[in-house]
């Protein structure tokens, strides 16, 4: 992103979303169609700019005065339009390449000229597409920071793979699991293969790639490891409420066990008639509390030499008398 | 399946009723200092015989008794890695809100999964035989709680791939 102190209503934003082969790219035009779902996300707020910056595939120049102010709804919806531009991009790249290679021959696909094709929509999180005889495959190498992300992404791998291979599901694509990369990743970027959750694979057919599905394919493609995520985040946050609930009841099990100090407040007559008698001499004793405390403070302001710790010396005087000095003489 | 547990419990329940027989003893070491002598374990005639009571190979409880602490270490079953980290979660949990539950050790015995320490203190505070049967309930619960973790995990896992998968359908 770039802008200028000159004119601060102008930024540009450059994007780049190469789709790779063993480090060559194959496919860096965009489509003339995903120009006009560009275009038309905000008439007026974004121009094309031709030719690019060097090294992207796409430069924008957005007109940040042109944004609607008055309305706030308005102006999120086009900020977050603009946000998914990369995210349109990759697809309708994704989209055709699909296209093409359920469009391939059989003869083709066993070829080694067809190698993976490496997508990066997460940054540092790429999966790769191929051709495989009647089927697409997609292979997603996963990874993880924390160990017990690994322990519950691999239950939910497994769920994954059993559903799938349920009769209910005979039209999602097959899913698969593996501690190993299949071999038609090799080749490719070592410490894109180095995971500690093993790869998921997705066998996409031809009914996935065609008509209004293709759209729903790819943004499932595209979105998994977000997906799985998400997952792990929710289920993390469900463990830790359960555990909180637990520990909670246990804490109000031991304190049962703690001696009774005071007889229990029970809800029967007996004991109403109780509360309400403590209620009115509850206000007889107040007001003599008040009154010892407004004779102690009259003591204290009369008491001229104040020593410090000694206060318990001053008004206790059932044990100790403070003999009174006159100042009259004796006749 | 439950006759083993319950045997188990029963066995330690016995062995606690045994062992919690505690009375204040100011240090020997230190003036004026009150320290529970299983942790310090520098006088051993105020020591007595730590036991061991084992379930299995994965489950066991260790008793050490002193003249005025007790220190229970338990082992809790971890069948598979996902118990594993759920257990593990879960104990760590408690362990260090240990404050809240005041007989809780915050670091287990090393070899264990977590440790009760009880002074002559909290006797004089709960009473002994609440606070055995609060041991083995807890026991239980623990168990009960893991497992219900995992059969949850594992479902909301099935219900989250299931509507992944229609997604595509």
């Amino acid at each position: 992103m770039q802008c200028s102190v000159l004119d601060t209503n102008i930024v540009y934003v450059s994007t780049s979303t190469l789709l790779e082969t063993q480090g060559i790219v194959t496919s860096k035009e965009i489509l003339s169609a995903t120009y006009e779902v560009i275009k038309n996300i905000a008439v007026g707020v974004i121009d094309i700019v031709d030719p690019p910056r060097l090294g992207f595939q796409l430069t924008l120049k957005l007109h940040l005065d042109n944004i609607p102010r008055g309305k706030a709804a308005e102006a999120i919806k086009i900020i977050t339009r603009i946000s998914e531009i990369q995210a349109i991009i990759l697809s309708s790249q994704l989209k055709e390449m699909l296209k093409r290679l359920n469009f391939q021959d059989d003869s083709q696909a066993m070829n080694n000229n067809n190698r993976p094709v490496r997508i990066v929509y997460h940054p540092s999180e790429p999966f790769y597409v191929f051709r495989q005889a009647e089927k697409i495959t997609a292979v997603f190498p996963m990874n993880f920071k924390d160990n017990s992300d690994v322990v519950i992404a691999m239950s939910f791998f497994q769920e994954l793979v059993e559903v799938g291979s349920q009769k209910e599901m005979g039209k999602a694509p097959q899913c698969s699991w593996s501690p190993v990369p299949p071999f038609q990743l090799r080749g490719e970027p070592v410490h894109d293969l180095t995971t500690n959750a093993g790869f998921v694979s997705f066998d996409i057919t031809s009914r996935h790639v065609e008509g209004k599905r293709l759209d729903k394919t790819v943004w499932n493609l595209l979105n998994f490891y977000a997906y799985v995520k998400y997952h792990i985040k929710c289920t993390r946050g469900y463990i830790q409420r359960r555990m909180r609930k637990r520990m909670d009841s246990l804490v109000k099990r031991l304190n049962n066990t703690r001696f009774e100090e005071e007889s229990p407040q029970k809800e029967n007559g007996a004991c109403k008639y109780v509360k309400e008698l403590v209620k009115v001499q509850k206000g007889k004793l107040m007001m003599q509390q008040r009154c010892k405390d407004m004779t102690r403070r009259v003591k204290i302001s009369k008491f001229r030499i104040r020593i410090n710790g000694c206060a318990r010396f001053r008004f206790n005087q059932r044990w100790i008398s403070i003999p009174k000095f006159s100042s009259k003489s004796s006749k | 399946m439950a006759n083993p547990l319950r045997l188990y419990l029963a066995c330690i329940k016995n062995t606690l009723e045994a062992a919690m027989c505690l009375q204040n003893f100011p240090c020997q070491e230190v003036e004026r200092h009150n320290k529970p002598e299983v942790e310090l374990k520098t006088s051993p005639e105020l020591l007595l015989n730590p036991v061991l009571i084992c379930r299995n190979e994965a489950e066991k409880c260790l008793i050490e008794s002193s003249i005025n602490s007790l220190r229970i270490s338990l082992k809790v079953k971890q069948a598979d890695e996902l118990e594993n980290i759920l257990t593990k979660k879960f104990l760590r949990f408690l362990s260090m809100r240990a404050e809240a539950f005041q007989v809780l050790r915050r670091k287990p015995v090393q070899g264990y999964d977590i440790s009760f320490l009880i002074t002559n203190y909290h006797c004089e505070e709960m009473q002994k035989q609440k606070l055995i049967d609060f041991i083995i309930q807890f026991m239980e619960d623990i168990e009960k709680e893991i497992s219900e973790l995992k059969i949850s995990v594992n479902t909301r896992g099935r219900l989250v791939a299931t509507e992944f998968l229609k997604q595509f359908m």
